[in-house]
């Protein structure tokens, strides 16, 4: 599978996962399904599942309160420059991440919640992350730059 | 897909306690850290080894609970050692600093190895 040429964006997949407890998983696996034709590293791909996994959690936590019956919908598009995955839910921005940068001493000293890792990773796990939103829907874009990210980079 | 929750066993070594782990690390594996950590405690061990040999994910909430498992060891004077993690889980141990905090080893020989250095 190639990126399509001259800046034109490609849909990969459009899904739509229950908000069920558990099922940032079924997400991360079926993005990374969409993406298997790309040739992305090992490395690259487990980062990019981690961030699909934690911002479909977020999404379905506290955007759409974990009822099934509401979706998170994700699209996952490619253009010659990037590889985006937009994940929404039905929550209104801002979205609930917490705004504390993660301090493991002071979660260990009991200064920070234990939790409150999950904005932390995504942003670790790839190149850049946008967030929109309306009163009704909320958006984040999970973006990795393809350039030089041939099979067996890191 | 379904969930694959969590299996903790322990076992005794000379060297500490093995908790022996195996399925996902996410919110619902509390009840199973929690009363595995509590077995291996019992005997007073000074090492707490966590195998991650057959842990297949770890998600946020799952660094949380071994936030709290080493806030429990380092309350109790005990060290807290880990081997067997994926290469991404050992970046992800290494970002979220958890391996400033416990020693992260490859393999068991080496976690054993290492529990026994005062």
């Amino acid at each position: 599978m190639t990126a399509p040429s001259s800046g034109a964006r490609r849909t990969l997949a459009d899904l739509g996962i229950p908000s069920e407890p558990g099922n940032e998983r079924r997400a991360m696996e079926e993005v990374a399904r969409a993406v298997s034709g790309l040739g992305l590293p090992e490395r690259t791909l487990e980062r990019l599942k981690t961030a699909v996994a934690e911002a479909t959690m977020n999404a379905m936590e506290h955007g759409n309160h974990y009822r099934a019956e509401l979706p998170v919908l994700i699209e996952v598009s490619i253009s010659e420059a990037d590889l985006s995955v937009k994940i929404t839910d039905e929550g209104s921005r801002p979205p609930a991440f917490p705004s504390e940068t993660p301090d493991l001493e002071a979660k260990l000293e009991g200064m920070q919640t234990p939790r409150g890792w999950g904005l932390f990773l995504i942003k670790n796990m790839v190149d850049d992350m946008n967030v929109t939103g309306d009163e009704h829907h909320c958006t984040v874009e999970l973006i990795l730059h393809l350039d030089g990210r041939a099979e067996g980079d890191n | 897909m379904v969930t694959q929750h969590l299996v903790a066993s322990v076992r005794r070594e000379p060297a500490g306690a093995v908790l022996d782990l195996r399925g996902e690390i996410n919110g619902f594996s509390q009840e199973a850290l929690d009363a595995a950590y509590a077995e291996a405690e019992a005997k007073d061990p000074e090492a707490l080894i966590l195998n991650f040999e057959e842990v297949d994910y770890i998600n946020s909430t799952g660094i949380a609970l071994i936030v709290g498992l080493l806030a429990k060891a380092r309350a109790s004077k005990r060290k807290l050692l880990a081997y067997g993690l994926s290469d991404h889980y050992v970046e992800i141990f290494n970002i979220t600093r958890l391996s400033d905090y416990m020693g992260v080893y490859p393999d068991e020989q080496s976690a054993l190895s290492g529990a026994s250095v005062s």
